[in-house]
């Protein structure tokens, strides 16, 4: 199983209720995020412009750089359903993982000197309604899949073979890493950028 | 085998420095409790086991219960789940239709809101001086007795008009009260920050121009282009409205299934919002300027003869003639047949008149009686001017055509700050495809509030797309704010407009205001057999649109009963009229949401009593009230939602603490203990007055009666039974060609004219008398209101060749929402803080540079009236003459932790800038709160403003708040 998120950014507005939602489900402390939405752009000059909104977690790599780092074996990758999780009881807060990741999608939070991450979920998999991340779940664009891309019958397999091979994007990838995650973005909204500047929100020192 | 132990945490967070706030949120011990349990950690660490034990449910243990989010206007339903009483999770309720289990981060962070540690649980009297925030608790006996007492002694004193009541601002559920409290009270004056600044323009206009539904997104009001099936829009104009960020969950939602089924957008909006960026053609106009890039769309479908000229003909008063003597009584109206052919008859009913067009079949001037198009004697001509008989006229065509005249592409591009090009891409997909034009606040927040909507909505009617499948205006069955009959089903009597009050409400209730539709004699008749049963309340309402505040220059008003807002400043400050002395407020933070806030806050000193409620304090209730009523939040309080397509949800009592209220109580139970302190009536108030329920077991009721269910137990334990309420038949179209019973012609609409009036000449009427809502006594007149969309540039003008142009302030600012507030309300809620700190400013990067700022610098906004702070966001999606802000108060000023709190609502509160005198729009009296002219220089970050996430700690629930008990009613 390769238990993954699909996202359409032809969708994604950018609203954040994802955020919030990862938050308030996996009771997130402030100032620590399992996923993040950024704008890439606007790219061009006003008013010839076009952007589109990146929301980014853990890519659930078919070659994690975090676990091939971690030096107590606290990331992991849970072989049953294929998602690459952290062991808190493990983790010793040391942030070597941060190394092999180059996505910064995990975040070691101070309070519990714990690295964290997303899980899609981990502890909604054996939810009745079927295991449905709450980022998924509450969407305001339907821009966010969720399901397994080894199942030809997946909704994020269907939404990837309805997009077409040139609209499916992956995250850039230095480490070759070959992350999971696919992007829908077709050129008419606007063009895919390979290694994406995100516009971010910060107080200036 | 590896064991996962996911890092979960407990969802309480104790700080040191909310200890402090909890003062006043923290419950008095014991009061009024049902059950007590014992202060729990709400959730439990999970162990999760990666792959021998079966994973167990994550709701497991927890109650399910279906509610409504309140957290904007549109209500998306939402489930919440419960451990030992307390709302432990919420998602949205995938069974919806348009919202389809969305949840948007404002419906979502109520998780945090309704713990908060700003919650206000008991009713409170201000201890300190006005400002200083020091609260004692009371009884809601005494706090009740307390307000009355100051109403009841200033009406004695200084008369009925010293009272005043106001809502807005934090999600509005109180409008019916606010609007009849005063007529309890024998006073005219209400008022609230949106109304002429937030939807009256557009949904009023709608009533007036067609007597149907309006075209707003951002209201609820267009459901058609969401229908899930049979779907038959292929284009959507979206005119200054952004309903990704507005109305996330459901119409931003909606829009989003449409992008995605191919449907095409046009989206009008000076700022790169989500729809502009996915929209096939953004038009970023010029703030202010919509009119004009309105009248080019008019000149390019007319000179392309793009309209739906056999509609247009037959279904809008368009062929009419206009009198264009100025001596003439009708002096801007339609000529009747019987005025200029003395030996006409009419074959209409009185209630539908005949008019007169120039007749191409003739080739000269005709009468033009109401009839199918199929039955016409005439063929009339659009746009025709001549004389007849010695007099000149011109047809309602022909005065937009000549309005429209100068706008070309070119001249459009030029002053709007767009281009040729892509201003006639917009208007070929816009002809080209089925659909419609949708709209939302942008136009009301400016001196072009009215004509933006009659420019929008005469658009959609020369294109014929009015009572039809796939397009925007439709008249649907049901609905919060339809007038027709509750079963959808179409009537077969002559289509009638009600006026004053949400489906002409108050007019049947005290004799008051025409109905349109009906002749000059039968709405005599009416009037004086109202007269005879209630004569005396009718003279009393009468009397109060008379005296309302700014009522003779601003009389689109009447339509929501509400004041001149202006005004009713200046009458505080002056005295003149009439002095309003204790105030009554209903919901929200109005030092954020008033125009011009400082010139608010500089007549708090002359008002003598005020009275706030909403479920937390806001810089309104710490500067200036007296006494705060606490409220529930929506986790709490019973309501209907605002409809998704045909369906009505339940907003569910899911918990309660403390001794908070539904919104509508405090005022109710204020009215009954006036009434008994005044031996039974109030001297010169109006019955029934306030229409509020007094007791939660009344609101209860009246939803159970909404949703169809007994009684509200059935209803709360049965809640899949009742809910979602199916409105039957609430899909109509081609009502008009329906075959009216009465008269055997078509039902046609509830106008004047029974056609479309494009040329909307209820507004000339309105204008001279007050007519059709002061009545039957009329209004002072004032000088005419233009009945099309004609060109306005904006006061403040960042064209230099304009009037109102000063070099001093270079930039034009416009604003509007960012997703994770609605109104003034979440400020306090720390995921929304985090992800949105503090106020922004959005700057394009050339124009930024020129002044030596970069992205995140602090920056300084100055106006003509006042100068506050915010962190540029640089972007290439606004104009470099235009700068974008989103409203903003900061409730961390106040905090306890705070050395020297301030108010919260000068630092970094766009309505410092804003702008509100005149000139306003004419018949609305809207100022300006968007499309003035500002500097900007680079600053810095001013004291008390938190941005880092770990400062919005205080804000997040605290255990206490966690630990109070279930309550019972209060009332």
């Amino acid at each position: 199983m390769k238990n993954c998120l699909v996202i359409d950014l032809d969708r994604c507005s950018g609203c954040d209720s994802c955020v919030a939602a990862c938050k308030l489900e996996n009771e997130i402390d402030l100032g620590v995020k399992f996923t993040r939405v950024n704008a890439v752009g606007p790219t061009g000059t006003f008013p010839d412009i076009e952007m589109y909104w990146l929301p980014m977690q853990c890519q659930q790599c078919e070659n994690p750089g975090c676990i091939e780092v971690c030096p107590t074996g606290a990331s992991y990758r849970d072989e049953a359903t294929g998602v690459v999780l952290v062991n808190a009881d493990d983790c010793i807060g040391c942030e070597t993982c941060l190394t092999g990741c180059p996505y910064n999608v995990r975040t070691l939070n101070p309070n519990t000197n714990v690295v964290e991450k997303c899980t899609l979920c981990f502890h909604r998999r054996g939810d009745e309604a079927g295991w449905e991340p709450a980022c998924v779940h509450n969407c305001c664009c339907g821009a966010r899949l969720f399901g397994d891309l080894d199942d030809p019958e997946s909704d994020v397999s269907k939404a990837i073979a309805a997009a077409g091979e040139e609209n499916v994007h992956h995250i850039y990838d230095p480490a070759s890493l070959a992350p999971s995650t696919a992007y829908i973005l077709h050129e008419k909204v606007a063009a895919w950028v390979e290694e994406p500047e995100e516009v971010e929100r910060y107080e200036k020192k | 085998m590896t064991k996962s132990n996911l890092t979960r945490r407990s969802f309480v967070k104790v700080s040191a420095l909310a200890g402090a706030a909890t003062a006043i949120g923290a419950s008095m011990a014991g009061c009024m409790s049902e059950s007590a349990p014992a202060p729990e950690e709400p959730a439990k660490e999970t162990t999760a086991t990666a792959e021998s034990a079966p994973a167990e449910d994550s709701k497991a243990g927890l109650t399910k219960m279906r509610t409504s989010c309140h957290g904007c206007i549109q209500m998306c339903p939402a489930i919440a789940y419960l451990k030992d009483g307390v709302v432990v999770k919420l998602e949205g309720d995938p069974e919806a239709p348009v919202s389809r289990g969305s949840l948007c981060i404002k419906g979502l962070n109520q998780l945090h809101t309704m713990y908060s540690p700003r919650r206000v649980l008991h009713p409170l009297r201000r201890a300190g001086e006005r400002g200083e925030n020091k609260w004692e608790v009371i009884s809601w006996d005494e706090a009740i007795t307390e307000a009355a007492t100051h109403i009841k002694d200033a009406i004695d004193k200084y008369g009925n008009y010293a009272f005043f009541a106001s809502v807005g601002g934090g999600g509005s559920y109180s409008f019916m009260e606010a609007m009849t409290l005063p007529m309890a009270f024998g006073s005219p004056t209400v008022f609230e920050p949106g109304c002429a600044q937030c939807y009256l323009p557009r949904w009023a206009l709608s009533k007036l121009f067609y007597g149907g539904d309006d075209q707003s997104i951002a209201d609820n009001a267009v459901q058609e282009i969401f229908k899930p099936e049979d779907n038959q829009t292929e284009v959507v104009v979206i005119w200054g409205a952004q309903p990704s960020v507005s109305e996330t969950a459901e119409s931003g939602r909606g829009m989003a299934e449409l992008r995605a089924a191919g449907v095409k957008t046009v989206v009008v909006d000076p700022n790169f919002s989500p729809d502009a960026v996915k929209a096939d053609v953004w038009l970023p106009v010029r703030p202010g300027s919509d009119t004009k890039l309105l009248l080019s769309w008019f000149r390019y479908i007319f000179e392309n003869k793009l309209y739906d000229e056999e509609f247009t003909k037959y279904w809008t008063n368009l062929p009419f003639l206009i009198d264009m003597d100025e001596k003439s009584e009708r002096y801007k109206l339609p000529v009747l047949a019987q005025d200029i052919f003395p030996d006409f008859k009419q074959t209409t009913p009185e209630n539908t008149p005949a008019y007169v067009c120039f007749d191409l079949k003739t080739n000269q001037v005709a009468p033009f009686e109401y009839s199918a198009p199929a039955d016409a004697v005439v063929d009339p001509e659009i746009f025709w001017a001549g004389e007849y008989e010695g007099k000149s006229y011109k047809t309602a065509g022909q005065i937009y055509k000549e309005e429209a005249d100068p706008w070309t592409l070119e001249k459009t591009a030029e002053e709007c700050w767009l281009q040729a090009d892509k201003i006639e891409e917009a208007i070929k997909l816009y002809v080209e495809n089925n659909g419609g034009i949708a709209n939302g606040v942008a136009s009301d927040m400016t001196e072009s509030a009215s004509q933006v909507p009659l420019g929008c909505m005469g658009l959609d009617s020369i294109m014929g797309r009015i009572n039809k499948p796939g397009v925007t205006m439709t008249q649907k069955g049901g609905g919060y704010f339809a007038a027709e009959s509750e079963t959808g089903e179409t009537k077969s009597i002559r289509p009638v407009t009600y006026n004053n009050g949400f489906g002409g409400m108050f007019s049947d209730m005290y004799g008051i205001g025409a109905v349109i539709g009906l002749s000059d004699a039968q709405n005599e008749e009416r009037i004086k057999a109202m007269a005879e049963t209630n004569g005396e309340m009718q003279k009393r309402h009468n009397q109060l649109l008379v005296d309302r505040l700014g009522m003779k220059d601003h009389k689109g008003l009447y339509a929501w009963c509400h004041s001149h807002i202006p005004t009713v400043r200046n009458a505080i400050a002056t005295g003149e009229p009439f002095k309003p002395r204790v105030w009554f407020d209903m919901s929200g933070n109005k030092l954020a949401m008033l125009g011009n806030a400082k010139s608010w806050y500089d007549v708090f000193p002359e008002v003598d009593y005020i009275i706030g409620q909403y479920p937390m304090l806001t810089s309104f209730h710490i500067e200036a009230c007296d006494l705060v009523f606490p409220l529930r939040e929506w986790l709490e309080e019973p309501m209907v939602n605002m409809t998704q397509l045909d369906t009505q949800w339940l907003q569910n009592e899911c918990t309660h603490i403390g001794e908070t209220v539904s919104h509508s109580i405090p005022a109710a139970q204020v009215v009954n203990k006036c009434r008994e302190m005044w031996g039974g009536e109030i001297p010169g108030g109006l019955m029934p007055g306030l229409l509020a329920s007094a007791t939660e077991a009344e609101v209860k009721q009246g939803v159970a009666d909404t949703l169809g269910a007994p009684d509200w137990e059935t209803l709360q334990a049965n809640t899949d039974e009742y809910v979602p309420f199916v409105t039957p038949n609430y899909w109509n179209y081609g009502q008009h060609e329906q075959i009216c019973d009465e008269d055997g012609l078509p039902s046609g609409f509830a106008t004047e004219s029974r056609k479309i009036e494009t040329y909307c000449q209820m507004l000339i009427k309105m204008a001279r008398t007050g007519y059709p809502y002061c009545y039957p006594e009329p209004q002072e007149a004032c000088a005419d209101y233009s009945p099309i969309c004609c060109a306005i540039e904006p006061a403040e003008s960042p064209m230099e060749s304009a009037e109102g142009y000063d070099a001093e302030y270079p930039f034009v600012l416009t604003s509007g929402r960012v997703p994770y507030f609605h109104h003034g309300t979440m400020r306090h809620a720390p995921f929304s803080r985090e992800l949105f700190p503090t106020a922004e400013i959005r700057i394009n990067p050339a124009s930024a540079k020129e002044l030596g700022i970069e992205h995140m610098d602090w920056v300084k906004v100055t106006s003509r009236r006042g100068e506050v702070h915010a962190r540029a966001y640089l972007t290439e999606g606004v104009n470099p003459k235009t700068v974008w802000m989103e409203r903003f108060w900061n409730p961390e000023c106040y905090d306890a932790s705070q050395a020297n709190p301030t108010g919260g609502w000068l630092e970094c509160n766009v309505n410092v800038l804003t702008k509100n005198d005149a000139p306003f729009n004419e018949v609305y009296g809207s100022y300006t709160n968007r499309g003035f002219t500002v500097k900007i220089e680079k600053s810095t970050r001013p004291e008390n403003i938190w941005v880092e996430p770990e400062e919005f700690a205080p804000f997040l629930p605290t255990s206490e708040m966690l630990a109070e008990p279930q309550t019972k009613d209060v009332f």
